[in-house]
């Protein structure tokens, strides 16, 4: 490839695809209404700062994707790349100032060009848009040119900020409730009303970047420490460290306050599923799109269980509860036996389409006599432990954290079982693990079985706390939700699982512009991660074990 | 001591009859080479004996007992393993994970044992490590079992397939064409390593084989078929000077002539 390809191939090319992109966000409207909110306060709305990701990412994907060698080449074509992004929103500007597009794109509001141009008018807004973007492309050359360690830090220092300044709705509230008079001023130092401060965003990147250094250089003393250390005071340092999480994660929503809480038990409750689908998707490799069902069958049990509205049961949710789960088991193997033969594609559908079953009985005349139709049922009472109301989502967190705690033990204990090797390797290659002696039927039933118990484990737990339950909070994006978080956590990995949650189902909630675009930035994380990074934000372990057999093939392509 | 006996076994897919009237039987401990030209119903015979296919007619006795019928995971419980032409391997579990599945058949822990750590279920897995980790080692792959399988050379990919087929500790192997694009030297440690299973091991071998040397050098008896009949059985020297069989392989004497 000579030189001038390159730069046509890799800095328009890919310039174009970053044009688009931030063309799409710009006209769904998304840079405006995350206008609102400030990273770094009166300098970086986030809406800008998503924009100026874009251009730089796509920037440093161009050089990265250079086959050139050479330096300079790769710098060009970041510096094109840029520009090229940003002539995508300078030309939307010029044509959205001069022509009515409204009618198309409800996105492209006056207020949309001037948080584009910084409120400068005529052409100085878009010859600023331009610079801006070759800026951005000339800061990705310097990254691409630097050496891996200062490259790093660069990077991650941003993040370190992006990161602070998005969860300050999460942040602000800790220090506040505190209210020592060091975090007040920690508080205050950092944070304004809306955003970082200019001397906390310093602050924070230098703090960052110490904290990284110091990390580098005794890295390997602490591992070779910790390595040398005699068995039994490695494990002492274990079990330390778990009471360490233990005690982070009991004490936790003492000072999160309502809301965060809240948003705590939401993010824990699709922990839950999360766990649960991971046996059947991560562990057993069968796509089961239907989970919501099992979701709302523990839900529905403990309605009617416990709810004096449509039957006086007058059960408790402690005798509801096990009844929940097994009726979710039983239903998890009910739906897995006609589907037994099916895979992929197909075991996908199918599932899809019992999952909707579900619902659409509850949803139905016939059955309202007994599940109440569309009015749902109401009137749940809350769980009560020990003569102890659990009212609040603080107290239902540790409720919901109890079941993760069990939840998470059953998957450890079952991944290194013959169980587990048994669905892993039925997930490889079934018939393989058919002419292993893995008997698939029942491998396959238990698999959904434990997946569908963990479900109604989590709808059981969700009808207490919501108290009341209906059919359209068991619709298909539950079970769409789950899948995704998921995939971006890291397939088959458990923490992967708790952070996917996090990211997916947390930050929504922190961020209520965010819902609007909710489906709209699942589709574009998913599709992100397939190509940057396909194995998840925290995958399995073993899928970073490298061994030496890669290396010498990493070694003869290089020659 | 007949280990494996096959009566008139018949496999047909619609109109073609892949393997027709089969009758072939396996002595105990021995290395008894199955081969013939390209589509003569070699890897179909391998499929029916395993269960992935059901023949249509015919018989199969294991140690006596009919095991026509049964599925896959059954017939391992019997004692009969296989290997495959294009390796299948677990490429994304570790070695050590493929060779502990290749043990599933000597492990009884359920659901509830791992969860509540039954003392049974621990001892039992410490036993199916150990298993691995000694086959491993056998097949001289120590100290890589860590590693996934997929990032495994060719070689080692083929040893640990083998591997995973000792570990259910099978009375009867089938190897389908072991060494199969292997160099010279890699096919030589393959039939020392053959030879070791039916010697030491005690194992009994039907392999699938092309390389000539190979089947030649190392089977007690061959058999040849061609379009799924039998065409000829014998020692490898009388299989050498058989006159049908250079024709299914050659084509008729004549037509070699004329060449």
């Amino acid at each position: 490839m000579t030189k001038a390809q390159s730069l046509w191939n890799h800095g328009v090319k890919i310039g174009a695809i970053g044009g688009v992109s931030v063309l799409i966000i710009a006209l769904v409207g998304m840079i405006e209404s995350f206008g609102k909110r400030d990273i770094i306060s009166g300098i970086l709305p986030m809406g800008i700062a998503m924009a100026l990701i874009i251009c730089i990412l796509v920037a440093y994907i161009a050089a990265n994707k250079t086959p050139i060698c050479e330096k300079s080449v790769k710098f060009a074509n970041a510096v094109i790349s840029g520009f090229v992004t940003s002539g995508f929103l300078a030309l939307l500007v010029a044509i959205g100032r001069s022509f009515n597009i409204r009618d198309m794109f409800v996105g492209a509001s006056p207020a949309l060009y001037k948080a584009l141009t910084a409120g400068i008018a005529g052409a100085g807004g878009i010859f600023l848009i331009l610079a801006v973007g070759l800026i951005c492309g000339i800061f990705a050359g310097i990254l691409i040119i630097l050496n891996d360690l200062p490259r790093k830090l660069i990077i991650n220092a941003l993040a370190t900020i992006f990161v602070l300044g998005l969860l300050q709705e999460l942040i602000i509230p800790i220090f506040k409730s505190w209210d020592f008079g060091v975090t007040n001023y920690l508080g205050k130092l950092f944070y304004t009303q809306n955003g970082l401060t200019i001397f906390g965003t310093v602050l924070a990147a230098v703090i960052y970047c110490i904290i990284s250094l110091l990390w580098k250089a005794n890295q390997d003393t602490i591992k070779t420490t910790y390595k040398d250390l005699p068995k039994g005071t490695r494990k002492k340092v274990k079990t330390f460290g778990f009471f360490v999480l233990a005690v982070f994660l009991i004490v936790l929503p003492q000072f999160l306050g309502l809301f965060l809480s809240e948003v705590l038990t939401i993010v824990g409750l699709y922990i839950l599923l999360g766990l649960g689908l991971n046996i059947v998707v991560g562990y057993a490799g069968l796509l089961d799109l239907g989970y919501v069902a099992f979701f709302a069958i523990g839900s529905y049990v403990v309605a009617i269980l416990t709810s004096p509205e449509i039957f006086s049961f007058g059960f408790n949710f402690w005798q509801a509860l096990p009844i929940a789960v097994i009726l979710g088991i039983t239903a998890g193997v009910m739906l897995g036996i006609p589907v037994l033969k099916m895979r992929g594609d197909y075991l996908a559908i199918a599932t899809l389409g019992f999952g909707e079953i579900i619902r659409i009985l509850v949803l139905s005349d016939f059955l309202k006599p007994w599940l109440g139709g569309a009015q749902g049922i109401g009137a749940i009472p809350n769980p009560n432990f020990m003569g102890f109301q659990m009212v609040k989502p603080q107290h239902i967190y540790y409720l919901i954290l109890a079941g993760c705690m069990l939840v998470v033990f059953i998957s450890i204990r079952l991944k290194n079982s013959r169980l587990g090797r048994a669905w892993m390797a039925m997930r490889e290659d079934e018939d393989v693990a058919q002419a292993m002696g893995i008997n698939l039927v029942a491998t396959k039933l238990f698999a959904f079985a434990t997946g569908a118990g963990f479900s109604a484990l989590s709808g059981a737990i969700f009808a207490s706390k919501i108290g009341s339950v209906y059919p359209h909070s068991f619709n298909l994006f539950i079970s769409i939700n789950v899948v995704c978080l998921i995939i971006i956590g890291g397939i088959g990995s458990l923490p992967g699982v708790v952070v996917g949650a996090a990211v997916l189902m947390g930050l929504p909630e922190l961020l209520r512009e965010f819902a609007e675009y909710r489906m709209f930035v699942y589709g574009a994380a998913l599709v992100a991660m397939m190509l940057l990074r396909p194995e998840g934000l925290w995958p399995e372990a073993r899928h970073k074990i490298e061994l030496h057999g890669d290396d010498e093939t990493q070694t003869q392509t290089a020659a | 001591m007949i280990l494996l006996s096959i009566q008139e076994m018949t496999k047909r897919f619609g109109g073609l009859v892949a393997l027709d009237a089969l009758n072939i039987e396996v002595k105990g401990k021995t290395i008894h080479s199955i081969i013939g030209p390209n589509g003569a119903g070699k890897t179909t015979f391998f499929n029916c004996l395993t269960g992935f296919y059901r023949p249509e007619e015919g018989e199969v006795a294991f140690e006596g007992n009919s095991i026509v019928g049964l599925s896959p995971d059954r017939i391992v419980y019997k004692g009969i393993a296989r290997t495959y032409q294009n390796i299948r391997l677990f490429p994304n579990l570790t070695a050590l994970e493929n060779v502990m599945i290749g043990y599933h058949v000597h492990l009884k822990s359920g659901f509830l044992g791992p969860i509540l750590g039954l003392k049974s279920t621990i001892k039992e897995e410490a036993k199916a490590k150990e298993v691995a980790l000694d086959l491993l080692k056998y097949v001289k792959m120590e100290g890589k079992e860590d590693a996934l399988a997929k990032n495994f050379p060719y070689g080692e990919q083929r040893k640990l397939e083998m591997a995973r087929a000792l570990a259910s500790q099978p009375k009867l192997l089938l190897l389908d064409e072991p060494t199969a694009g292997m160099n010279p030297r890699e096919t030589q440690d393959m039939m020392d390593f053959i030879e070791h299973m039916r010697d030491e091991l005690g194992i009994t071998i039907v392999l699938i084989e092309h390389q000539m040397r190979v089947v030649m050098n190392i089977s007690d008896i061959v058999t040849v078929l061609d379009y799924g009949k039998m065409i000829a059985e014998g020692l490898p020297e009388e299989i050498k000077n058989n006159k049908t069989v250079i024709e299914a392989y050659l084509g008729s004497g004549d037509a070699a002539d004329s060449h």
